[in-house]
């Protein structure tokens, strides 16, 4: 009787799945390898500003969950990581990992002064390039590890010493390299999440060339106290709070030419966000243009919530068009009433685009052959014996739901490893 | 009023084109995108809510499948892949048959064989015709058509084709403005009739509204083959004593110009469609009817027999002139008498004349509702728009 070669688990993607199952593995007695591909954990959660329906924070559940983590010795993280290659089977693969360098170690206080001594700026992929950051930088207020990253390109600049040397703690080193490490583990939970899908792709949208044209993840970051307008919902174009803000639905969701499915979210993102207008600019008049509301289950009652809000319009009808008209600087939505038939031509100071989630797996799939839907999520909690699917790259879906799905991915992986 | 519901519509749309229309989540994307979609006559999403339920009154009285020049945006746009235009394409050519009171149209679109038959029939018939009526002493020397059909001949058979195709094609646009206005065809007096005429020709002539689709080819091939057409049916009907002569135009004369220019905008628009339809290569070319097919061979082939009379002349081939003419007949004939007021070609007067009638309409309610301003005009407005 063949008993497993290695008893840990590893698993990929470090957002709110993927540290759930870290998290509940590690604390059942398994040792778990976490890792990330960005510099931080917490992934998209990490991004918003609040949750639905109970619109809080989503930092308070994060640093429970870092808490957590920090205190487990059982749970090794690596960020800044990518899985290069996965060989072997269930009991016994063979991972290899590539790390890119942070060039800031562990000795780093976060006191700043790094950032104080660089000039070079970059887009702040956190903020999704709204604003910029300096090429020294903590990804976000509650970054999780902890510490500074310098940008690949920073260290290639004639500033670099300069920067290493402003360090008082010796927390720099510009000669770190790309690591591989090589695991072995028992079992893989699969939760690398979704990307926003491609605005520009929705080529009747003008996103990318109307500057008021914004996708719903930019506006979580707006209406976040540590985003690009330090929370406050403005005009890109002008910097003016809008008076009247759009809400296209089904943007490149349920649509054959773009994202075929629903992602079952973004009708609640889209009043979760509503509520972040009307609460900053309380004579914000609100349309929220729709195919179907898709509030299932208590959800439903945030939708009745919302609806209650007599500046809150609930237009049925899918948004075609989307023009600015020359002189003017506002935007005009072209759209049929469905209920009566009506042809209108909505004009709006800012546009939301609701955006649906498109899974990883789609850019980036797995580094060894596996079945994947129709629409490239992995197909089911079981991947195949050994792999196991956690979060959106399984199904788009919510936080709450999500968490969930880490749990049962943990569960799946200790059964995999201990039942031989 | 009480409203039919036949559950059967789409099925029985089906043989003449509809395809994905039940895939239609009413999105109004369609008619969003739309550039000819207006305030008052919105589509096509309407029509694909009339098919899907199965109001077949109302796509009778329904004026918008022929607003709609089908330049495909709706499809390519649509997220569903019910392909609205197709939609549009199925209804005209369902209207085209419920327009027709001899029946004959709904047989030609609702069988391929009945098409074709028909077809040879004529062709048949014609020849026949052109073989037993002629003068019996063809010149044999030279290539001179008159003396085996003289023109007056030929223009006497134009002129009685010519009227009853008008009768046939009339009638039924009687019919098609007939089921749209319903009483208020009568009820309009006159002068608004009057008033909108010129748009009439324009639309006619130019097909101005298709110019603000987005694809502009479509409009412009079409302008092509309509002129070409138009040209063409002049010269040899009305025009016919001067075009069929046996001493040649010199090159420049008018009328030989007139000539190679219906010949060269035909064949290039003609050729242009069928390779989009054998290609599929965008959006209204995808699905084919065979109706389609026909109207397109039919008018590519005349234009082909009567290139090559054009050069058998030239070259002073008797024979093959006379050949070729009785050939180029076979096909020129059954394509006007059966395509124009049975099938596809009909819609040169539908089209035009709905789109008038819609204006005329709009400009008398109009009219009505500034001369007495009275909630009760006001309903009843409603209730006819």
């Amino acid at each position: 009787m063949g008993g497993p070669v290695s008893q840990s688990i590893l698993v990929v993607g470090g957002g709110m799945s993927g540290m759930t199952a870290a998290i509940e593995a590690a604390e059942a007695g398994y040792e778990v390898f976490l890792v990330e591909k960005n510099s931080y954990l917490g992934g998209r959660v990490a991004q918003l500003n609040q949750y639905f329906p109970k619109l809080c924070p989503p930092y308070c559940g994060l640093e429970i969950n870092f808490r957590r983590i920090k205190n487990n010795p059982k749970i090794k993280v690596f960020t800044l990581a990518t899985v290069e290659s996965i060989a072997g089977q269930e009991g016994e693969f063979d991972v290899a990992i590539l790390q890119r360098p942070r060039y800031v170690n562990e000795k780093c206080t976060c006191c700043g002064k790094c950032a104080e001594a660089t000039t070079m700026e970059i887009d702040n992929p956190f903020n999704y390039g709204m604003d910029k950051i300096k090429a020294a930088y903590l990804p976000h207020d509650m970054a999780f590890p902890m510490r500074y990253v310098i940008d690949p390109a920073l260290v290639q600049s004639p500033e670099a010493q300069k920067v290493k040397e402003a360090c008082p703690y010796d927390a720099i080193d510009l000669d770190m390299q790309p690591q591989k490490i090589e695991l072995k583990v028992g079992a893989i939970i699969w939760a690398t999440g979704w990307n926003p899908y491609d605005a520009r792709k929705l080529d009747t949208y003008g996103f990318g060339v109307y500057p008021d044209v914004i996708t719903n993840v930019m506006m979580e970051r707006m209406a976040s106290w540590n985003g690009p307008t330090q929370g406050k919902i403005i005009r890109p174009s002008n910097g003016e709070p809008p008076k009247t803000v759009a809400f296209v639905q089904c943007a490149g969701s349920r649509d054959e030419n773009h994202l075929p499915f629903c992602s079952g979210v973004c009708c609640l993102a889209s009043m979760k966000q509503a509520t972040y207008v009307r609460e900053q600019i309380p004579d914000a008049k609100i349309y929220i243009f729709y195919i179907d509301i898709r509030a299932k289950d208590r959800y439903e009652d945030f939708y009745n919530r919302v609806k209650e809000d007599e500046n809150v319009i609930f237009f049925k009808g899918k948004v075609a068009k989307i023009e600015q008209q020359e002189g003017s600087d506002q935007l005009v939505l072209r759209v049929e009433n469905t209920m009566t038939e009506e042809l209108h031509e909505i004009a709006a100071d800012l546009v939301v685009l609701a955006t649906g989630m498109e899974p990883t797996t789609a850019t980036e799939p797995l580094p060894i052959p596996v079945a994947y839907d129709d629409y490239q999520f992995l197909p089911g909690l079981v991947v195949q014996p050994g792999i196991y699917a956690a979060g959106c790259v399984r199904t788009p879906t919510n936080v709450a739901e999500v968490v969930q799905d880490g749990t049962a991915a943990a569960l799946k992986a200790i059964q995999s490893i201990s039942r031989r | 009023m009480s409203i039919k519901v036949d559950p059967g519509l789409m099925k029985e749309l089906e043989v003449f084109g509809l395809k994905d229309a039940k895939k239609c989540f009413h999105c109004g994307n369609c008619t969003a995108v739309c550039p000819l979609s207006e305030g008052k006559t919105p589509f096509p999403r309407k029509l694909m809510k009339y098919l899907q339920l199965g109001l077949r009154d109302k796509i009778l009285k329904s004026p918008e499948p022929w607003l709609c020049y089908y330049c495909g945006t709706c499809s390519e746009k649509c997220p569903r892949g019910a392909d609205p235009g197709e939609a549009m394409m199925a209804i005209r050519r369902y209207l085209t048959a419920q327009y027709d009171w001899t029946g004959f149209a709904r047989r030609f679109y609702t069988s391929e064989r009945f098409e074709i038959v028909a077809i040879v029939i004529v062709a048949i018939l014609v020849g026949i015709g052109l073989l037993i009526f002629n003068t019996g002493n063809p010149d044999w020397e030279h290539a001179r058509l008159n003396s085996v059909w003289p023109k007056e001949k030929i223009e006497l058979a134009d002129l009685i084709m010519a009227a009853v195709l008008s009768f046939l094609l009339l009638s039924n646009a009687y019919r098609c403005i007939k089921f749209i206005l319903g009483d208020m065809l009568w009820r309009i007096p006159f002068k608004y009739y009057k008033a909108e005429f010129k748009e009439l020709i324009v639309t006619f002539l130019t097909q101005k509204r298709w110019s603000k689709c987005e694809d502009k080819m479509q409009w412009f091939v079409h302008l092509l083959i309509m002129t070409g057409y138009s040209t063409a049916f002049l010269l040899v009907v009305g025009m016919i004593r001067l075009f069929q002569r046996d001493d040649i135009y010199p090159l420049l004369h008018p009328i030989r110009l007139l000539g190679y220019y219906s010949t060269a905008a035909i064949l290039y628009g003609c050729t242009y469609a069928l390779v989009g339809r054998i290609r599929k290569s965008k959006s209204p070319y995808k699905n084919s009817h065979p109706t389609d097919w026909m109207f397109l061979i039919l008018l590519e082939l005349t234009t082909l027999t009567g290139i090559f009379i054009h050069f058998t002349r030239l070259l002073d081939w008797p024979m093959a002139t006379y050949a070729l003419y009785v050939i180029h007949l076979m096909v020129a004939v059954p394509m006007l008498v059966l395509e124009v007021p049975f099938a596809k070609w009909a819609h040169l007067a539908y089209r035009p004349l709905v789109l008038y009638v819609m204006r005329v309409k709009d400009r008398y309610l109009e009219a009505e509702a500034s001369e007495v301003p009275t909630d009760e005009t006001e309903s009843e407005i409603k209730a006819v728009t």
